[in-house]
């Protein structure tokens, strides 16, 4: 096994790319519709291109550098690029202690590396009109509605991980696709509900990002970003370990 | 089983091996051990190399074409 440091650099670098692809298209798809007339609030830019299809699209963003993330880095860190995940592995007796803070560290400072770069990769309006996809629940959504979207989203996301990675059973060499276009799914759905975290640190780097670019202030909602993928992710690694336990 | 290449040399020695690749039988003087690494574990937890190894027995002539690729 590669040191805990090169191990968290791969958490760093697979987390910044998360973010700066992922986020990005968030954003950029904002940008795209600026100016624009949304037919209703609950409709801020986001699907005036294609409908659903904008949420699709942002979520294979999303699901695709997943992918290649895990294709790249799962054999030497894990692939986590989570802190939802390694929390929930370390809740489990999977995964140590130590591990699992340095890799919470490196993906919340990867998240924000990949903010920074999206921001100076296109300039002022992916901040002030993209708000570099930074994540707050949508009109007429309440913080709760937000947070058991991101619980509901965080739950299917680690299920997928659980049965078709962790499990010995599983068969090897899918998961990489399998989570992929799982995260893409779910962001397709909850996009815009709580706009698709299932992720702590995916939320923190636009968050920081934007208060120090003067982007929109979202810190007031970022415990649900916290609260919801965490206890998802947990949620479904004890209930997938009851429900393959033979009698 | 007899050593191919000792036969080709005209010589009769017993063999002790076989090429994995080729099938090639092989005496002491003409098989080549090599040491397989063995990795457990994978996504999504980090890959562990294992204390132990895959002994691979190959010929001259296999051992140097995997060698080149």
């Amino acid at each position: 096994m590669v040191s805990l440091l090169k191990r968290s650099a791969a958490e760093f670098i697979g987390t910044m790319l998360l973010v700066f692809f992922g986020a990005g298209a968030a954003a950029m798809t904002l940008m795209l519709v600026e100016g624009e007339e949304t037919p209703n609030t609950f409709n801020i830019g986001i699907g005036l291109l294609g409908g659903l299809g904008d949420w699709l699209a942002i979520g294979l963003a999303f699901g695709i550098t997943v992918m290649a993330v895990i294709y790249t880095f799962g054999r030497v860190s894990g692939a986590h690029i989570n802190p939802a995940v390694s929390v929930a592995l370390w809740a489990k007796g999977l995964f140590p202690s130590t591990d699992m803070v340095a890799y919470v560290v490196a993906q919340l400072f990867g998240a924000l590396a990949g903010s920074l770069a999206f921001a100076f990769s296109v300039g002022p309006e992916a901040v002030l009109v993209g708000g570099l996809g930074a994540t707050a629940p949508f009109t007429g959504i309440t913080v709760w509605e937000a947070l058991l979207a991101e619980i509901i989203g965080t739950f299917l996301l680690m299920l997928v991980i659980m049965g078709a990675a962790v499990d010995e059973k599983a068969t090897p060499g899918f998961a990489g696709i399998a989570i992929g276009l799982t995260v893409a799914g779910i962001i397709t759905t909850i996009g815009n509900i709580s706009g698709a975290s299932i992720n702590p640190a995916r939320s923190f780097g636009p968050m920081i990002a934007d208060l120090v670019l003067g982007g929109p202030n979202v810190v007031g909602v970022y415990w649900i970003y916290i609260v919801g993928p965490i206890a998802g992710a947990m949620i479904a690694a004890f209930l997938y370990s009851w429900i393959v336990k033979e009698d | 089983m007899k050593c191919y290449i000792c036969a080709e040399q005209g010589k009769d020695t017993d063999a002790v091996a076989i090429c994995i690749v080729c099938g090639m039988g092989l005496c002491m003087n003409h098989a080549i051990r090599e040491e397989e690494e063995l990795w457990e574990g994978g996504y999504p937890f980090p890959s562990k190399k294992v204390s132990k190894t895959l002994p691979r027995i190959l010929c001259p002539a296999c051992y140097e074409a995997i060698k080149k690729e």
